[in-house]
Formats: structure tokens, C-alpha cells, sequence
């Protein structure tokens, strides 16, 4: 009876547990499906020292917190991009939970409509003024730090010192063992200032950077993307280029003897972000954006960005030893002031009317 | 059969039956007023790939006619022919047209001129260890990606690589043997040779041994036998290898990526190059437009020179 007694209680409680849960679920679904774990999130990454950094300082810290395993897709950058879009504009789920993707892309992205609003985040707050989106509404993207496109050089073929100026591009003792990216990304502003022209002609009057680039062809540049330079560093067979810091510093923890400059030019600036694209389940898109919010506060940002050696978007992280005063580690007003940044709107704008006479000089 | 008595049913071996009930089994699903459209029903699976070929040209064709609006970098509603007009207004285009057609050429031509004597040899040769060897030479490279090929070419070629390291050890200066216009020929011919071998075999299999040999009894040396008798017997092949080969190589897009340096790029990059670095998919979609179109051209006017027959089809 007693038995019995306590079986009807049983029964009774979870019952009116059952109906409970069914209530509150019917209350508040999206608040339920939203704390519905994922088994993975997938975040597209560029390969290397790049992944490595995200992986050791953003994606493995977040598993040990939330328990759901975070996969890099390293599809190139640009070849995601319309597979996002497509899946949006069709309705379907898009391939990737979160893109780190360049400003530039990411605010293309966010033009056409297919990034979710990030203004929720609860690490948005007190991060430099950087972390925001140039031109755009609210935080459809989210920029995450800085970086630097630096001339890196082989010391061994430059006994007298760092090159001063990218003029020294245009030496013929450095014919076809020079190297840019293969779409002028990083270049082009520089190009314009090296070929004699000013700051304020960008965007307006290119044509002293395309001059520079005329008289640079005869020089025959290998043009490559940021793992080929790596290997022509490693190969012996470029002596100078126009690329990230990140890849001379990663080549040069490989035992690659490169090191890097800040010529009389400047060097062009850039900021990296993240963007969450839309058409994600409600809860893929919650922990998507957990992730991001994750990435954004200052345990992640310090180990990220000191992985990569790249200043952060929180404030007060101090710079690797290695990048102590380095000139492609900017963290103060002056450093930003030696440095060329374009506004993203402006390179959104012009970057397809840059490459077309890019590619015009160096496919003719 | 089934008015076949019990006992004489039951001594027929297993597989008849078998054979026999499929038999049925096939006359009910398809019955013998169907049998007059069997044959479409086998080109049915090739017919709907070509048709979905068909529908993804069409839709081509009409992204080709919308420009980019590059304030939401979404195509423009508007129909033009902007895109087209574009290219014919770029140098650059027509500048790197022209040079895939010419690697096309040469590498054909190359390729070809390698592959026919491959092909006779490892057809007429009477050593099947020589064939062997031939044939496992041949396969060899063919099972490695094109990919892995073209780093393969970066390390032996490069400044650093076997080659150079040879030069230099004999006091030599190193040569720039990669990123350039030659070392992407080079490394194409590599690719497209066992495809031309491959397509030369059989048009010399079927050339009969005995026709060289009556061709030389009545009085040709081997060179005479070989240039009026082989050579033209064999035209199929070498009208079809060299279709292949062209085509492919008009379309290729690894080895001038990779061996070419970046300043050499074929129709394949700069269409890539469209689609996804300039997110411009009209540009890209007429880019591809006029690259299918110019090799449709150029394969019927083969085809109207050595007639479709030439490929062993009835005309």
C-alpha cells in the first residue's frame, strides 16, 4: 500500500513537472530552443599560424566553457562569401556558424544583408572605438584587432639594413625576387604615395599608384596569396614583399631568417572581423554569437592576438615581447598616424575598380 | 516455357529459370509496345545531365546580362549588355584570351607530337614488359592529381630545387625555370599527356599490322608506310585527342595558379577571379559565356574541317 502510495506520488510530481516544462516551453519556446546546445560550431578561418592562433585562443577556451566543440573550415575567404549568399538569398541554412572574415569582406557582406545584428553583445562594451564597423549601421560585423601589410625582406640580401623606402621594389637587382598579393590588397594605397602621389588622392587620383606599378612589372613581381609567401621565403626565392606581419612573423618562428619593416611610405592598416551570417536555427545562431561575444573579451583577445601578434580591440593587453615598439604593432594615436588606413566603405567602393587596373598592368 | 511440362520445368538449370522469371518480370514492367523507345530510355540518365548543363548555361546566360550594383552588391534588375561591352573595353581580357588560346595551341601541338610515338610504341611493340612499362609510366603520374603535380614541378624546378642545385654544384648560375609562361606550358603538356595517349591507343590498335606491311611490300619504306597509311588511319584519335586537349587546357585553372607566378593567368582565373574576389557574378558569367562559346566555335570548325566522321561517327 505504502508502495503504491509512493508510486502515486512519484507519478504525481512528475506529472506536474512534465506539465511545468510543457508550460514554460510553451511560454517562452525561443528562450528553449535557443539554450539548445549545438554539436559543433563551425567558424571559417585562413589556415596556418592563422588557425593555429584561433584555435589555441578562441575556439578550444570556448569548448572548455560551453562543452560544444568549435570546427575550422578553411575555405578561402572569397570563395565562402557566395556560398553564404546563395544560402541566404535560397533560404537555406548557410555552411558556416561564424565567418572571420577582412572588414573589407565583411562589410561587402553586410551591404548585401546577410550578416545578424551583433549590437547585443555583452563584450561590446568598452572596446576601442576600432572593434566598430566603419559606415555601417549598429554592429553587423564586429572587427576584432589590427594588423599591418609590412615589407618583409630576406636581411641576407639586404646587407646595408632594412629597405627604407618601396621605391627599393623598383631595383633591378631585385628583378623577379619580389612579391605582392595577387590582387593588390595592401598595396594599392602605398602604391599611390611610392609613385609620388598623396594620401588625399586616394580614392580619386590612383594613377601615380598605377605609374608605380607600370614601372614595377619591369621588375616581373610574383604575385601570391599570404601561404605563398611563406613558401618563397622558405624557398629562397623572393628577397622582398608586401604581406601581413603575421606571415614574416610566423615564418621567422619557423626558423625562416625574414624580418620586417615600416618604410618612409607608411604601411597600409587593416582590421579583421567576425560576422554571424543569417539563417542559422535560433539556437545555432544564440551559441554563434556566444562564440563571437567569447572571442571579444580580454582572456580570448590576449591570447589570440598575441598568438598572432596583432594588436587587439580590448584595451590594456599588452604586446608580445617579441613586438615591443615594433612599428606593425600600433597601439597608440601616433603609431596609427605612420600607418595608412582606408576607410572600409571606401575600399568596399573602389577595391573592384582598383584590381580591374591592377590585374590591367599585371595580366597585359 | 511455362507450357512446358512440370518434369521437363524442373531438369532446366537454375539460371534459366531465373533468366526466365526476369523475363517476365521485365515484359510487365515494360511491355513489349514500350521496346520501340528503349533506346531513349538508356540516353535518358545522359539526356538530363545535359539538360541540367543546359539549365545551368541558360541561368549563365541571364546572370551574364545584369550589371553589379555595388552599393548592396546584388546583380541589378535591369537587363544589359554592360558586361560584355566591358570586356570587349578591357585590353586585359582580349590580352589573356589570346594567351590561353596559345597555350592551347602549343601545349596541343606538344602534346600530340609526344604522345603519337608513345602510343605506337606501346601499341605495336611485341615485349609486353616494355608495354608494361610504358603502361605503368604512363598511369603513374596520371593517379596524382594535377595539384600535387604542379608542387611536384615547384620543387624540382624551383631556385632551390633539383635542378638548380645540379647547375649550381657544377658552378653554374641558377635559371628561373618557374613562374612563368614556359613552366605552365611545360607543366600542362605533363598533365595532357596520358589523356592524348590514352585516346591515340585505340585509333592505332585498330590500324591492322597487316596494312603496314602491304603498304611496305608495295614498295614504301617505313617512313612513306607511316606518313600516307598510319598517320591518317589514325586521324580519329588524333582529332579527338587533340579536342580533348585543347579544351581542357583552354579551361585550365591549377597549373597557371601554380606555375605561372600570378601574372600569367588563363581565362579560368580571371573568371574565377570575377566570381569570387570582385563578388561580380555577371562579369564572371559572361567571362564564362564567351569562353564556352569560343570553344564550341573552335570544336566545329574542327569538326567542319575533318568532318564529324573523323571521330568514327556516322554522319
Amino acid at each position: 500500500m505504502k508502495n503504491r502510495q509512493v508510486v502515486k506520488n512519484v507519478q504525481r510530481r512528475t506529472v506536474m513537472k512534465a506539465g511545468a516544462a510543457a508550460a514554460g516551453a510553451l511560454a517562452f519556446p525561443s528562450l528553449l530552443r535557443a539554450n539548445d546546445k549545438p554539436s559543433e560550431l563551425i567558424v571559417r578561418a585562413w589556415g596556418g599560424a592563422w588557425g593555429d592562433a584561433l584555435k589555441a585562443g578562441v575556439a578550444d577556451p570556448f569548448t572548455a566553457a560551453t562543452g560544444i566543440k568549435v570546427r575550422l573550415d578553411f575555405t578561402e575567404d572569397n570563395e565562402i562569401k557566395p556560398k553564404i549568399w546563395s544560402a541566404v538569398d535560397q533560404g537555406r541554412i548557410p555552411p558556416i556558424h561564424v565567418n572571420w572574415d577582412t572588414s573589407t569582406n565583411a562589410t561587402i557582406s553586410a551591404l548585401r544583408g546577410v550578416t545578424v545584428d551583433l549590437s547585443d553583445l555583452s563584450n561590446l562594451d568598452g572596446l576601442l572605438p576600432l572593434a566598430r564597423p566603419a559606415g555601417l549601421e549598429g554592429y553587423p560585423l564586429v572587427n576584432t584587432y589590427a594588423y599591418v601589410y609590412v615589407c618583409a625582406y630576406r636581411p641576407e640580401a639586404f646587407p646595408d639594413g632594412a629597405p627604407t623606402s618601396w621605391k627599393t621594389m623598383l631595383d633591378p637587382k631585385y628583378k623577379g625576387r619580389i612579391a605582392l598579393y595577387d590582387d593588390g590588397i595592401g598595396f594599392n594605397p602605398i602604391a599611390v604615395i611610392a609613385g609620388g602621389g598623396t594620401f588625399e588622392d586616394i580614392p580619386d587620383n590612383m594613377e601615380p599608384g598605377y605609374e608605380f606599378y607600370r614601372q614595377l612589372k619591369a621588375n616581373e613581381p610574383l604575385l601570391g596569396e599570404d601561404s605563398d609567401f611563406t613558401t618563397w621565403f622558405q624557398n629562397g626565392e623572393i628577397d622582398l614583399a608586401c604581406t601581413i606581419s603575421v606571415n614574416a612573423r610566423a615564418a621567422r618562428q619557423n626558423g625562416i631568417d625574414v624580418q620586417w619593416t615600416v618604410p618612409e611610405e607608411g604601411c597600409k592598416v587593416d582590421t579583421d572581423g567576425l560576422w554571424i551570417p543569417k539563417g542559422l536555427p535560433e539556437n545555432e545562431e544564440y551559441w554563434a554569437k556566444e562564440f563571437v561575444n567569447f572571442a571579444l573579451s580580454r582572456e580570448a583577445q590576449e591570447k589570440w592576438c598575441s598568438l598572432l601578434g596583432l594588436p587587439p580591440v580590448f584595451p590594456g593587453i599588452a604586446p608580445p615581447e617579441d613586438l615591443v615598439g615594433d612599428p606593425s604593432y600600433p597601439t597608440e594615436p601616433e603609431d596609427f598616424a605612420r600607418l595608412v588606413s582606408v576607410p572600409s566603405p571606401i575600399l568596399v567602393e573602389n577595391q573592384p575598380k582598383w584590381f580591374a587596373r591592377f590585374n590591367e598592368i599585371f595580366q597585359g | 516455357m511455362t507450357d512446358l511440362p512440370k518434369r521437363t520445368l524442373d531438369r532446366l538449370p537454375l539460371r534459366w529459370v531465373l533468366m526466365d522469371k526476369i523475363e517476365a518480370f521485365a515484359s510487365l514492367v515494360w511491355p513489349a509496345k514500350c521496346h520501340r523507345t528503349t533506346g531513349w530510355l538508356f540516353l535518358t540518365p545522359a539526356l538530363l545531365l545535359v539538360g541540367i548543363l543546359l539549365i545551368g548555361l541558360g541561368y549563365m546566360l541571364e546572370y551574364s546580362l545584369h550589371e553589379l550594383d555595388l552599393s548592396s552588391y546584388r546583380l541589378k534588375d535591369a537587363y544589359t549588355l554592360g558586361n560584355y561591352r566591358y570586356l570587349l573595353e578591357q585590353p586585359v581580357y582580349l590580352q589573356v584570351l589570346l594567351r590561353t588560346l596559345l597555350a592551347a595551341s602549343v601545349v596541343t601541338l606538344a602534346t600530340l607530337t609526344l604522345a603519337f610515338p608513345y602510343a605506337y610504341v606501346m601499341v605495336r611493340t611485341s615485349s609486353s614488359a616494355w608495354r608494361k612499362f610504358l603502361l605503368v609510366s604512363l598511369f603513374l603520374p596520371f593517379f596524382i592529381g594535377q595539384v600535387v603535380r604542379a608542387y611536384g614541378w615547384l620543387i624540382i624546378l624551383g631556385k632551390e630545387g633539383i635542378i638548380n642545385s645540379a647547375l649550381m654544384s657544377l658552378g653554374l648560375p641558377a635559371m628561373d625555370l618557374i613562374y612563368n609562361y614556359g613552366a605552365v606550358v611545360f607543366g600542362l603538356v605533363q598533365y595532357m599527356l596520358p589523356f592524348a595517349v590514352l585516346l591515340i591507343v585505340p585509333a592505332i590498335t585498330a590500324i591492322g599490322e597487316d596494312i603496314e606491311l602491304a603498304a611496305e611490300s608495295l614498295g614504301a619504306n617505313w617512313l612513306r608506310a607511316f606518313w600516307h597509311v598510319v598517320l591518317p588511319m589514325a586521324r580519329p584519335g588524333l582529332v579527338g585527342a587533340g579536342i580533348v586537349v585543347f579544351t581542357l587546357t583552354m579551361t585550365d585553372f591549377a597549373m597557371p595558379e601554380i606555375l605561372g607566378g600570378g601574372t600569367t593567368d588563363f581565362i579560368a582565373s580571371a573568371i574565377y577571379d570575377s566570381f569570387f574576389q570582385l563578388s561580380n557574378s555577371g562579369l564572371g558569367a559572361a567571362l564564362s559565356i564567351v569562353l564556352v562559346t569560343l570553344g564550341s566555335i573552335l570544336v566545329a570548325i574542327v569538326f567542319r574541317i575533318t568532318g564529324a566522321g573523323t571521330l568514327s561517327i556516322r554522319q
